[in-house]
């Protein structure tokens, strides 16, 4: 099992990098996860949405279609990848820390 | 040496040590608990070597690797169970010592039998009617015995059968809930009408099973459907219990295969449903048609795909189409495992030809249809990403370019996710949808009242 390191603290993570424990998650862990992708700098936007989509997974054990999240974060798809370069599932629900999405998806 | 294999696919727990032993004794336990001796029986007597499937076969035609012939990977099963497993093979194995199984070819075969993607497109050509493709999930479901399977399958199928959600992609049937809701507020939105989606409706004639990963990705399909069926009076429902057709079974293992029907059927007779109604994907359709009816043989319940239900349903008069809704250029990708043997062919292009006027055919297409290069649950592998888009993909990619179209219908969640990712790889200026994503734009509701209330 690979893990990340940051200020001393270890944090498991699967071979496509999602957090195996999402309790250990914090705003460092998406900082780092982006950085590893190349994004230095998350703004308010890339917050929103992992914000977003935390929320949602919490209510409802899964992450919302990507029609709604669009929708309910008003960035479009195409804006969604220039802010998350692999796309909603597998950068932006990483670095939030959701678990990776399985199945055909 | 043996300490450190290496895998093209991640695998969970694979058996490191004596993988031969291991592989001929589950060989033995699948012969002893199965049909597959006669079939096995009759393919050790043919030829194996003519090798027209090689022309046809795009993995090897992108590739150009020996091991990659149809025929060439089937024989290396084939000349195991000669060997080990008939009278005749074992007594000159005892006599010139040769070809018994060897680690080498338990290392070609776990590559090998997931480069096919059981496409079954060979098949149709082969003159000695050779099932690549059935001999293609019988060595993976050999070798699942072992434990060499990739992990991406093993952990869905776990999480189908065992887990908490009970379906493949772990929708929890709160976020079940909470996204038909939101489908229903955007057709209200978009098309004016109240249209539900009924769950535990029982006695529904139709029980519907999408491929669960449709609640995540394909909102205009699901729209879709539920705008035919509500227009058309159809009774239909969800099933609480199991809302997924997904059966990765078809692709690694008949055991998998019997308990996801098993499951499907019992769900049905809980909420006394009639028929089982597949959403638009390929292999959970021609697992549920072919197979229900040999692992549940005491009872009928047919098995409809939604695209054979919208076809009649439309011939019948029951919804009206706006003609001149769709006005780009659109053509059809024939999913592998419908159209493959004939069974979903016609039915989309007679739905077509009702309200897409500037349509055109791939080259060859319909039941010769080139794979999107992601079949046979490779598509779910996601480190396979790279082999998915430059071989099998690559074929389909020129394919998908020379029609010049704009849309590209896949009435399948395997090939919409491949079809995607090659559009965005190879740069095609096309969109790939679902048939019923055109629908949804196209259909004309008129009837305010909710169906099955």
């Amino acid at each position: 099992m690979a893990s990340i390191n940051l200020h001393g603290n270890s944090y498991e993570v699967d071979e496509d990098g999602f957090l195996q424990e999402p309790d250990k998650w914090t705003e460092d862990v998406a900082k780092a996860m982006a950085e590893m992708e190349g994004i230095t700098d998350l703004n308010e936007t890339h917050w929103k949405v992992m914000n977003y989509l935390r929320d949602y997974f919490k209510q409802n054990g899964i992450a919302p279609m990507v029609r709604k999240l669009t929708k309910d974060t008003g960035v479009n798809l195409k804006e969604m990848y220039e802010l998350f370069p692999q796309g909603p599932a597998n950068s932006a629900c990483k670095w939030a820390g959701l678990p990776k999405p399985t199945g055909c998806v | 040496m043996e300490n450190q294999k290496s895998y093209p696919y991640y695998i969970e727990k694979p058996l490191e040590y004596r993988r031969v032993e291991g592989f001929l004794a589950a060989f033995e336990e699948v012969l002893k608990n199965s049909n597959y001796r006669s079939i096995l029986d009759l393919y050790s007597r043919i030829s194996m070597h003519c090798s027209r499937c090689a022309t046809e076969c795009q993995i090897y035609q992108s590739t150009g690797r020996p091991e990659d012939v149809p025929c060439y990977r089937s024989a290396i099963l084939i000349r195991i169970y000669k060997r080990h497993f008939t009278p005749l093979g074992r007594l000159k194995g005892r006599l010139f010592g040769s070809l018994s199984a060897t680690e080498a070819d338990i290392d070609q075969m776990l590559e090998s039998f997931y480069h096919c993607t059981a496409c079954g497109r060979c098949t149709m050509y082969c003159p000695m009617g050779i099932d690549h493709r059935l001999l293609t999930r019988l060595g993976r479901f050999i070798l699942s015995k072992i434990g060499i399977v990739p992990k991406a399958l093993a952990v869905s199928v776990r999480e189908q059968l065992e887990g908490e959600t009970g379906n493949t992609s772990a929708v929890p049937l709160k976020g079940l809930k909470t996204t038909i809701e939101f489908l229903e507020e955007e057709i209200l939105e978009i098309k004016g009408v109240e249209v539900r989606f009924p769950v535990d409706f029982e006695g529904a004639e139709y029980v519907f099973f999408p491929p669960v990963s449709d609640f995540l990705m394909e909102a205009d399909t699901l729209m879709g459907i539920a705008c035919v069926l509500h227009e058309a009076g159809v009774s239909w429902t969800i099933a609480s219990g199991n809302y997924d057709a997904i059966n990765y079974g078809l692709f690694y293992s008949d055991e998998v295969l019997e308990k996801v029907l098993q499951k499907m059927a019992q769900e049905v007779r809980r909420i006394k449903g009639k028929k089982i109604l597949i959403g638009e994907c390929g292999h959970a359709s021609r697992s549920a048609k072919v197979f229900l009816p040999s692992f549940n043989e005491s009872e009928e319940i047919p098995v409809v795909n939604i695209l054979e239900l919208t076809a009649q349903l439309i011939k019948d008069g029951k919804i009206e189409i706006d003609e001149n809704a769709i006005t780009e250029k659109v053509t059809y990708h024939d999913p592998c495992n419908i159209s493959r043997s004939g069974w979903i062919v016609d039915q989309p292009r007679d739905i077509i030809k009702n309200f897409i006027k500037d349509f055109v055919e791939m080259t060859p297409s319909g039941r010769y249809n080139l794979c999107c290069g992601g079949g046979g649950g490779t598509v779910s592998i996601n480190e396979l990403k790279p082999y998915r888009m430059n071989t099998g993909g690559k074929r389909k990619a020129e394919q998908l370019k020379a029609t010049g179209a704009d849309v590209v219908i896949a009435p399948c969640a395997n090939c919409k996710k491949q079809i995607g990712e090659l559009i965005a790889h190879y740069k095609l200026p096309m969109r790939h949808v679902g048939l019923h994503d055109l629908l949804f734009t196209a259909i004309k509701m008129k009837k305010q009242v909710v169906s099955n209330e």
